[in-house]
């Protein structure tokens, strides 16, 4: 794109990961200032700008400066001056780190309605968590390079495991594990601390008989509970477990 | 756009209380400052006559201006005698210099004068600055008798009567239309140059409002800029609308520290207020290009910018002068280029030679080489900022 293609421009949203905002300007002052830049129109700008406030949710800050207000508050402003020209394509970088969980509950309701009102949204993050809840649609990049795409179903085809099994358990001997580790379809048991994790290569009802194996041998749990593979583990399947820099 | 831009370039200016303390609060504070440390000297030292001595070679004695100048701030008849004035043989001079009868000489060589101190004190300064009125005054004659004598020549008069120039000459300085510009203790104040020198601080920390602006327009350089460098906004038109929005906010700081010195302190700066205006007015664009250049330039943070410009200017302020009168002299006389390329001498000295000398040809010097020093300021960020793509931010 080059810098004069001013018809694309008009058209984009950009919500980078820093928080960029003007620290002299109130919370009503930085979204008109930035919204200005699209909008010359002093009346549909105001509403624009207070179309903003109420999808961010900063009705009572619009007096506020940015100092002011808390970190979930000044990245919902971030926000605001992102997006209250009513841009059709949205880029949103980490809009949800370090926020509150209030503020995330927010942020993502607030996108959610951007993109229910239109909008496509582009959506970097690593909390996959949230891109469960809002994507339609999901690129896995590792280094540059694409891993994977799909919905979120798709990609949790992709993941090998099809069942994990946690279980809370007071003390598990040795011998236990490593009989677990026996049982039919069993791909993997992590035993730490108090919690036995358990991952299924295939079935679907893995479950029952590990209940009856514990049941037979008498150890007692406090909880147990089956969980479908997540994004998350897709996400380590394809990228690896080992950490990063 | 270009409104738009403004109004919030001014707010953010105005708002911005570490800029508002350097560009309208610190000199106001500095030059309050100099008034309590300066007055107390000058009303200290009002009664003291400096004992001088000149060489009383044959230059001198033929070198009528210099002579009559020196006679004239050595008379006891005169209310604001400046000199106690002994004429003698070098050897004497040196004599008397050693052995701190006198402040310092002056020998005039190859219409050359020298001084010769020993230490570098107000009387020492004062002693060099009445020999510098003298020689521009010498200059300004000799100006004038070279013009006369070409008129005469175009006109194809080749008996000229040097006499009657002469005599014209001497009846310009008569009345006055040519004259060493009262010379007395009560206009050659040195705590002028400081108040030059605080107003050429004020224009040069100007920049600082200048980068500050166009760091809030780069994408390199802000989150702001990204943010701005996305919008379907034309670079130009934003870049051009924060620079004039600084001016605006520099030019206020500027004449609320005119009005204080003038109204509050007292500081007299001429007569000549289109002329101070436009060096005020040429003194803080200079300082906004500057501003602009170390903004573009330096690829770090706000704060390390304005530590370069402060630095910058408190350093070209320095060898002004603002920390005292000698470090002018001392400058000029031996690394003079560094003045001359230092805009805050041009500045300086523009509010000197305006104040000081009956001709403009010093004060419009510098306020063209100010001219040129902004334009190489302008030319370097352009190129610089023409050159910014980015692939990744």
């Amino acid at each position: 794109m080059k810098p004069n293609a001013y018809d694309i421009k008009s058209k984009l949203g950009v919500i980078f990961q820093d928080v960029a905002v003007f620290e002299e300007l109130t919370v009503y002052e930085n979204i008109d200032y930035f919204c200005g830049l699209y909008i010359k129109d002093k009346n549909k700008r105001k509403q624009y700008i207070e179309e903003a406030i109420e999808l961010v949710g900063l009705e009572e800050f619009k007096k506020f400066y940015p100092k002011q207000l808390s970190g979930g508050l000044l990245r919902r402003l971030n926000i605001a001056c992102g997006i209250a020209h009513k841009p059709e394509l949205i880029f949103l970088d980490e809009p949800t780190v370090a926020v509150d969980p209030q503020s995330r509950n927010n942020i993502l309701d607030g996108i959610k309605k951007l993109r229910d009102n239109g909008a496509t949204i582009i959506y970097t993050t690593h909390y996959m968590e949230e891109v469960e809840i809002i994507c339609d649609r999901v690129i896995i990049l590792d280094k540059g390079k694409i891993l994977a795409t799909g919905t979120t179903d798709e990609l949790k085809e992709l993941a090998k495991i099809e069942e994990k099994v946690t279980l809370e358990v007071n003390v598990l001997e040795e011998k236990y594990i490593e009989q677990i580790k026996k049982l039919e379809n069993v791909d993997e048991v992590n035993y730490n601390g108090n919690i036995l994790l358990v991952t299924y290569k295939k079935g679907k009802n893995n479950l029952v008989e590990l209940i009856e194996y514990l049941k037979k041998e008498s150890i007692k749990y406090n909880k147990i509970y089956s969980e479908r593979p997540t994004l998350n583990d897709v996400f380590l399947e394809l990228t690896g477990k080992e950490l990063r820099d | 756009m270009f409104g738009h831009n403004f109004k919030y370039t001014l707010k953010t200016l105005f708002r911005n209380k570490t800029l508002i303390f350097w560009t309208f609060a610190f000199p106001i504070i500095l030059g309050t400052f100099f008034n309590m440390a300066f007055s107390n000297i000058e009303n200290s030292e009002k009664l003291e006559i400096i004992d001088i001595a000149i060489v009383n070679n044959e230059e001198f004695e033929n070198n009528k201006i210099f002579k009559e100048a020196f006679e004239n701030l050595s008379d006891e008849k005169n209310e604001n005698r400046l000199f106690n004035t002994k004429y003698v043989t070098e050897e004497q001079a040196k004599e008397l210099l050693e052995n701190d009868e006198i402040s310092g000489y002056m020998i005039l060589e190859k219409e050359e004068p020298q001084i010769i101190v020993t230490t570098s004190g107000i009387n020492e300064t004062i002693l060099k600055s009445v020999t510098e009125e003298i020689i521009q005054t010498n200059e300004i004659i000799n100006n004038i008798a070279k013009n006369e004598i070409e008129k005469e020549i175009i006109s194809q008069n080749y008996n000229i009567d040097y006499e009657k120039i002469y005599k014209n000459i001497i009846e310009m300085t008569e009345n006055q239309e040519v004259n060493i510009k009262n010379i007395s203790k009560n206009n050659l104040s040195y705590t002028m140059i400081e108040y030059y020198t605080l107003i050429a601080m004020t224009c040069l920390y100007g920049g600082i409002l200048g980068m500050v602006a166009i760091n809030q327009n780069l994408a390199n350089m802000s989150n702001n800029g990204k943010r701005i460098s996305i919008a379907p906004t034309q670079k130009v038109k934003t870049i051009l609308s924060s620079i004039s929005a600084s001016y605006i906010v520099q030019l206020i700081g500027l004449s609320l520290l005119f009005i204080y010195t003038i109204f509050i302190l007292k500081v007299d700066y001429g007569t000549n207020l289109p002329l101070i205006i436009l060096l005020g007015l040429v003194g803080s664009f200079t300082g906004l290009s500057m501003g602009l250049a170390v903004g573009v330039l330096f690829k770090t943070n706000e704060g390390i910018k304005t530590g370069i410009l402060i630095s910058i200017t408190m350093l070209g302020c320095f060898l002004s002068g603002m920390m005292g009168i000698t470090m002018k002299y001392i400058i000029d006389k031996n690394i003079p280029i560094v003045n001359k390329l230092n805009p805050a001498s041009m500045i300086t000295d523009g509010f000197y030679s305006l104040y000081y000398y009956d001709t403009l040809d010093r004060y419009f010097f510098n306020i063209a080489s100010l001219i040129i020093f902004a334009f190489i300021m302008i030319t370097i960020s352009i190129i610089s900022l023409r050159r910014q793509k980015y692939d990744s931010i």
